[in-house]
């Protein structure tokens, strides 16, 4: 109206470079991309009526998180190899993941924001048994199906639930396929030095239960906070007269504890055995020698040779680790192995309870669940630890372990023990069945 | 009774190593007044960086120079960045203190990465201590730290800038109308309390881990040790944190270990109840 050459603004065309034309290219474009998209979707996903979300619950920050790195890794992997392969049922696998922050009020909040705001279907859940503990009540509440991945033995027992499950080992499994050969080969005098939360008492308990049961003498636990970081206090009160120290601890508290036992000359005096949780994600060769000759019981060992086969190769190449001590290819980080594999392993359980009862929504669930109660899993690309079941009542997974003990900074395998013998010796002590849904 | 003695020996020798990260925390709440929640993240650092530097070099005595060194340019900047916006405001402090405590850890484990490492320690070896073969190095940590903090106080005391430290948190306005450079001051101050905590990481690292979370555990004892001793009281800190040690270690020896936290944890509760000051008010920094 001035006459003036109006000064162009970020709304005009001018400023924007925006015309009527140029945005019908664009429109016109994006609807063909769009069109081109869609079809290659519902090609790739035939059945589709819309994803199918599990949600993944994992320590990505906080103590556990050199463990959650691997959780997420093989949950990621997994779900990406399911999606290539036309996903579940014809539908997509949407993984949703929460970082719990290794802490169970977190770790709870995450899970119900995963189920109700995330709309989870099912979820496989935390290694930490203090989050997992925290978490089967909310997924209980919320009639989802939950899969822990850490070992107190409360997650598939006292504080367990139908919709709890767990595919791999717990407390009371490991206590009945390690201690038994610890106990004839190590020795009979144990005394047992754990963190004081859930997974370390529990480990006692188990433990204890079975050296008494075969004979042996265990002496008064040693609990250790937590927060310590001067072990002395509590590795002067180990007897004497110990033939077996029995550790289980993670993260910085395993290599204050071996760091401190070493430097103690513990190691000289008696035998260490331990689970791989307290070595998950540290190699030996990192902690100059301070695990060496540590006796270990493994659920998946680190060396290819161990467990020499196609499907144990395509998941070391699928997680990029070499085939000795799982160490990533072009960092310093080492598989937590023995339990992150659940990860990895239950999505691809869900993929096959869900199309073996034909699950299409949530009124749908009593079929998966009745699925996974005592289903099998073969050695396969689906279950690269090996063949496995989750028994009916307890909802928990029986499968091979293995012995182990730290050689010039590496672990060797020293010995199976193969579930059938696990199973036979620990009957279950909890029927979920029974529950109502 | 010998289990008595080494536990208290040990509990004597951990103490003077917190004593020199409790100082730290202790100074930089004497004049800034800042409640400083990354002080164990500090420690932390240190940690790492001695990891890296014997890593680098297979030396442990140039980390045990370079790392406070590094620690007090660290502390320097992050006084400018961090303290110096908020400066006045003790409930900001802790907001920006614990940001900066989530800063630090997410940092290292970023980079150094999640899982913890061991560093060796540069003098290996046991010696019969009252029926436990007890680490020489811990020995050797013992006398570094007595040298460390006796080099501090004389410092405080006879040096020209630890007078100034002293004259600034004594009357800042007097100390400016009498030519202190205060800012400087301020600056210098929180440096020297990053460099003790990171010194105090390089002396315990070969005892525990070298890890992300290392400075969540360190952080309540060294608060204990300076709540007893008393908020800003340099000698009463260190006094507190090997007395604390020595009293735990001693308990340990009868009771659980965790009975002895609770021991120190009812001790400082009845501290504040009785004397909030600190026990060891009266005695001059």
């Amino acid at each position: 109206m001035t006459g003036h050459k109006k000064k162009p603004t970020p709304q005009t065309p001018e400023a924007t470079g925006t015309t009527r034309r140029s945005f019908l290219q664009t429109a016109l474009a994006g609807g063909a991309f769009g069109t081109a998209y869609l079809s290659i979707g519902s090609n790739m996903f035939a059945n589709a009526s819309g994803p199918i979300t599990i949600g993944h619950q994992a320590e990505l920050t906080g103590g556990f998180s050199s463990w959650g790195y691997w959780h997420n890794k093989c949950a990621t992997k997994a779900a990406e190899i399911i999606n290539a392969g036309g996903g579940i049922a014809g539908r997509e696998l949407r993984l949703a993941t929460e970082d719990s922050e290794s802490n169970p009020a977190t770790g709870a909040r995450k899970l119900r924001s995963l189920i109700q705001r995330n709309g989870a279907n099912f979820v496989t859940g935390s290694v930490h048994s203090g989050v997992m503990l925290a978490s089967i009540p909310v997924a209980t509440e919320l009639k989802t199906v939950y899969f822990s991945c850490g070992e107190a033995t409360e997650a598939t027992g006292s504080k367990a639930s139908r919709y709890a499950f767990r595919t791999g080992n717990d407390t009371y499994t490991l206590s009945g396929a390690g201690a038994p050969w610890a106990y004839e080969n190590l020795g009979k005098n144990w005394t047992m030095i754990f963190p004081d939360y859930a997974w370390g008492h529990s480990h006692h308990k188990e433990h204890k239960r079975v050296i008494e049961e075969l004979g042996g003498k265990v002496n008064d636990p040693i609990a250790v906070p937590l927060d310590s970081r001067d072990l002395v206090p509590y590795l002067a009160k180990i007897p004497e007269e110990t033939e077996v120290l029995f550790s289980v601890f993670f993260g910085a508290l395993s290599v204050a504890f071996y760091t401190q036992a070493k430097n103690m000359g513990l190691g000289d005096k008696m035998k260490m055995y331990s689970v791989a949780g307290t070595i998950e994600a540290i190699a030996p060769a990192d902690i100059d020698g301070a695990a060496e000759g540590v006796y270990f019981l493994e659920n998946f060992p680190r060396p290819l040779a161990a467990k020499n086969d196609e499907f144990h190769k395509e998941f070391i190449k699928a997680m990029e680790i070499d085939d000795v001590n799982g160490r990533e290819k072009g960092s310093d980080r080492v598989i937590a192995k023995s339990h992150a594999w659940q990860s990895w392993e239950n999505l691809f359980l869900l993929k096959a309870a869900i199309e073996a009862s034909g699950w299409k929504g949530k009124k749908d669930d009593k079929g998966v669940i009745e699925y996974l109660e005592g289903a099998k899993m073969d050695n396969s690309l689906a279950h690269p630890q090996g063949e496995k079941i989750l028994r009916g009542k307890d909802h928990s997974g029986i499968l091979d372990n293995y012995i182990s003990q730290v050689r010039n900074g590496a672990f060797e395998t020293i010995k199976r023990i193969p579930k059938e013998e696990i199973d036979a010796k620990l009957p279950p002590r909890f029927d979920f069945t029974k529950e109502a849904l | 009774m010998d289990l008595v003695f080494a536990l208290a020996i040990n509990g004597l020798i951990w103490g003077l190593i917190i004593a020199l990260i409790a100082l730290g925390l202790s100074i930089i709440f004497g004049l800034l007044d800042i409640i400083n929640l990354a002080h164990g993240d500090f420690f932390m650092v240190g940690t790492v960086l001695a990891w890296f530097i014997v890593q680098s070099t297979d030396n442990f005595w140039l980390a045990f120079i370079l790392v406070p060194i590094i620690g007090l340019l660290l502390g320097a900047v992050i006084q400018k960045l961090v303290i110096v916006p908020i400066k006045g405001a003790a409930a900001l402090s802790i907001v920006a203190t614990f940001g900066l405590s989530i800063i630090l850890q997410e940092t290292v484990r970023a980079t150094f990465g999640p899982a913890p490492k061991r560093l060796l320690p540069p003098v290996e070896g046991t010696i019969p201590l009252f029926g436990i073969d007890y680490e020489l190095y811990r020995l050797v940590a013992a006398v570094i730290s007595i040298i460390c903090l006796a080099a501090f106080f004389l410092f405080l005391h006879k040096a020209k800038l630890g007078t100034w430290m002293r004259a600034v948190r004594h009357d800042p306005e007097t100390a400016l109308a009498l030519g202190i450079p205060v800012q400087r001051i301020y600056t210098i101050t929180f440096a020297i309390g990053f460099g003790m905590a990171a010194l105090g990481g390089v002396v315990a690292a070969p005892i525990t881990t070298v890890d992300f979370r290392a400075g969540v555990d360190i952080l309540p004892f060294c608060f204990i040790a300076v709540i007893i001793g008393g908020l800003g009281n340099l000698q009463g800190t260190a006094a507190a944190a090997v007395l604390l040690a020595f009293m735990e270690g001693v308990i340990t020896a009868f009771a659980d270990p965790v009975v002895a936290r609770i021991a120190s944890l009812l001790f400082m509760s009845a501290v504040l109840l009785v004397r909030p000051q600190g026990i060891f008010a009266g005695a001059t920094s």
